[in-house]
């Protein structure tokens, strides 16, 4: 399953979740430390949320 | 906006209380209360990059009890509220039924992770619930409702509920055996010719999250609101699409999501609504809630106190990311058994204690592992098995997570080479490594998502095709194994109960050499 963080494209096995996205991107410590994960949308996403094809994260 | 609707509001009570009495009797206000993805976790807590506790059912309870009263009210969950933590965990669920029955919830929808106990232990946690389960999309399991139509006030609600048609390949499919998961989209459009005439307003409670609830909203026409779940969004305000509200509240209860909606003549003609938050705070818990929450806390220690099994020797998790240790070795075999892989392998940085001789209790187990981990397993080639243990064995020098702890396989590394040109013999089954031969390799999803940089899985599982969806991965060749619902620190508390007395294997799977 093909999702972006921040705008990079990343491949996920379904069932993964936003924390495995920012493993993958390497941006896990960035959460902890107190950035957050947005959708395309804008809207903050939990670590535990399940991604979607295409879907799009932003750490900032 | 908000401003707008408050406007419009007040206009609308003033038409309304000028208005001949038949006409008033076809306005009303509703209000819908809403949480998703509690995931069991009743008390407060502090999640990652927060500074201050959040959270807390018996504070979110607390709410509810002051906004119910206000307006005619329906309590709904949108999923995935019995598993999770550890307090819904270790009473498979039971704990979060009896606070939703004391909070009086309205209905709920099922989300993927109810299914992760398997279907007898949800039948029994649906027969404690005194409020509807929904799964309109679910065939095959009768204690599921497709929906429920409620007089809230004076309107006659229906509420339908949906599940992600994923559920097959996020929990075990053993746990979904013979049930069959139909769409989202088919299904509502059934159901919303079906209950024409029955109900006003029509709510989909959906556990598919917001983009499939966004898709949902787009391709049919008639849903008034969409309470979701699933993607753990924090919707702070009600987005819509075309005439569709959505909603959706955080998750681990840290949000409680009120949607206030005025309805003449049976259509939604004004909303509003905002999220809760919820944290701490004297005199707002609900009392009653706050004593189921503490009995099962109670009832949670007392399990984690229990004894499992016993080790005969010391576990060593001191060493896990410099060498094989027995406490490595032991959890890559339970992982690799789960898995029916040929081989494992587990980043030593995901032990985090030891555990010392004599009797192991549960908690032990916990605070040895306490990652959310879960086993995958992904067909490799011999060389890409390689590849994994270079990787692992790259950054001796500082005492790296990624340092591999393995099953099924020995190796030895030169400390001395570069990185990457460190692994020296390899066997399995006690043969030279294949380099073109394939292996099923067990690891846990952190590992297979890439993390401490173990590339080699998440490479190998890119798509078997442009455009292709999660079935061609489930059924897709690299991928041979994944349990979302099963944590390994559970699979291994389970080994202990079954082994009772557990002799550590042998050591001398991965040595140095010169």
């Amino acid at each position: 399953m093909r999702v972006y963080v921040n705008d990079r494209p990343l491949e996920l096995l379904p069932g993964m979740t936003v924390k495995h996205a920012l493993v993958r991107a390497g941006l896990l410590r960035d959460v902890q430390g107190g950035k957050k994960v947005y959708d395309q949308w804008d809207h903050e996403l939990g670590l535990d949320g399940a991604l979607a094809v295409d879907l799009k994260l932003y750490v900032r | 906006m908000k401003r707008v609707s408050l406007l419009f509001l007040a206009l609308s009570l003033v038409l309304a209380l000028l208005a001949p009495a038949g006409l008033q009797a076809r306005q009303a206000t509703i209000r819908i209360l809403y949480v998703n993805d509690f995931h069991g976790f009743a008390e407060p807590h502090r999640p990652a990059g927060a500074t201050e506790l959040l959270g807390g059912i018996a504070y979110l309870a607390g709410y509810v009890d002051r906004l119910r009263p206000e307006k005619p009210t329906l309590l709904l969950a949108a999923g995935d509220m019995l598993q999770g933590h550890n307090w819904a965990n270790l009473t498979r669920g039971k704990g979060v039924v009896e606070l939703m029955n004391a909070m009086k919830f309205d209905a709920m929808v099922v989300g993927n992770h109810e299914f992760d106990f398997g279907e007898e232990v949800l039948k029994r946690r649906l027969a404690e619930a005194r409020f509807p389960v929904l799964a309109a999309n679910v065939e095959g399991f009768p204690a599921l409702k497709p929906y429920v139509v409620k007089t809230v006030g004076r309107v006659r609600v229906a509420v339908i509920g949906v599940v992600t048609p994923d559920t097959p390949i996020t929990t075990n499919p053993r746990n979904v055996a013979g049930l069959k998961f139909l769409s989202p989209e088919d299904t509502v459009r059934r159901y919303l010719k079906e209950l024409r005439g029955e109900a006003e307003i029509f709510v989909v409670l959906s556990h598919q999250g917001l983009p499939g609830d966004r898709a949902l909203a787009e391709k049919v026409p008639g849903i008034d609101v969409i309470v979701g779940g699933h993607s753990h969004t924090r919707i702070d305000s009600p987005v819509t699409v075309g005439s569709t509200i959505i909603v959706q509240a955080w998750d681990h209860a840290k949000a409680l999501g009120v949607l206030d909606l005025l309805i003449k003549d049976g259509k939604v003609v004004w909303f509003n609504g905002y999220l809760q938050e919820v944290k701490p705070a004297p005199g707002l818990a609900d009392r009653r809630v706050g004593r189921i929450v503490a009995r099962y806390g109670r009832e949670v220690d007392a399990a984690l106190g229990g004894v499992v099994g016993e080790t005969l020797v010391d576990l060593d998790r001191d060493h896990v990311c410099q060498r094989e240790t027995n406490l490595g070795d032991l959890v890559a075999d339970v992982l690799r058994e789960a898995a029916g892989a040929d081989l494992a392998l587990i980043n030593g940085g995901s032990i985090r204690a030891g555990i010392p001789r004599g009797k192991v209790r549960l908690k032990d187990l916990y605070d040895a592992l306490p990652f959310d981990n879960y086993p995958v397993a992904v067909r490799l080639s011999g060389s890409e098995v390689r590849e994994a243990l270079e990787h692992g064995v790259s950054a001796l020098e500082e005492n790296s997570g990624r340092f591999p702890q393995v099953s099924g396989l020995t190796f030895t590394y030169s400390p001395a080479a570069a990185p990457g040109a460190r692994v020296r013999d390899v066997t399995v089954r006690g043969r030279p490594l294949n380099p073109d031969g394939q292996y099923v390799v067990a690891t846990n999803d952190f590992v297979a998502a890439g993390g401490d940089g173990y590339t080699v899985f998440a490479q190998a599982l890119e798509p078997p095709g442009e455009g292709a969806g999660p079935e061609a991965f489930l059924h897709g060749p690299r991928l041979a194994y994944s349990d979302p619902g099963r944590w390994l620190r559970d699979l291994v508390a389970d080994y202990f109960k079954a082994h009772k007395k557990v002799t550590p294997p042998p050591a001398g799977r991965i040595k140095e050499v010169d």
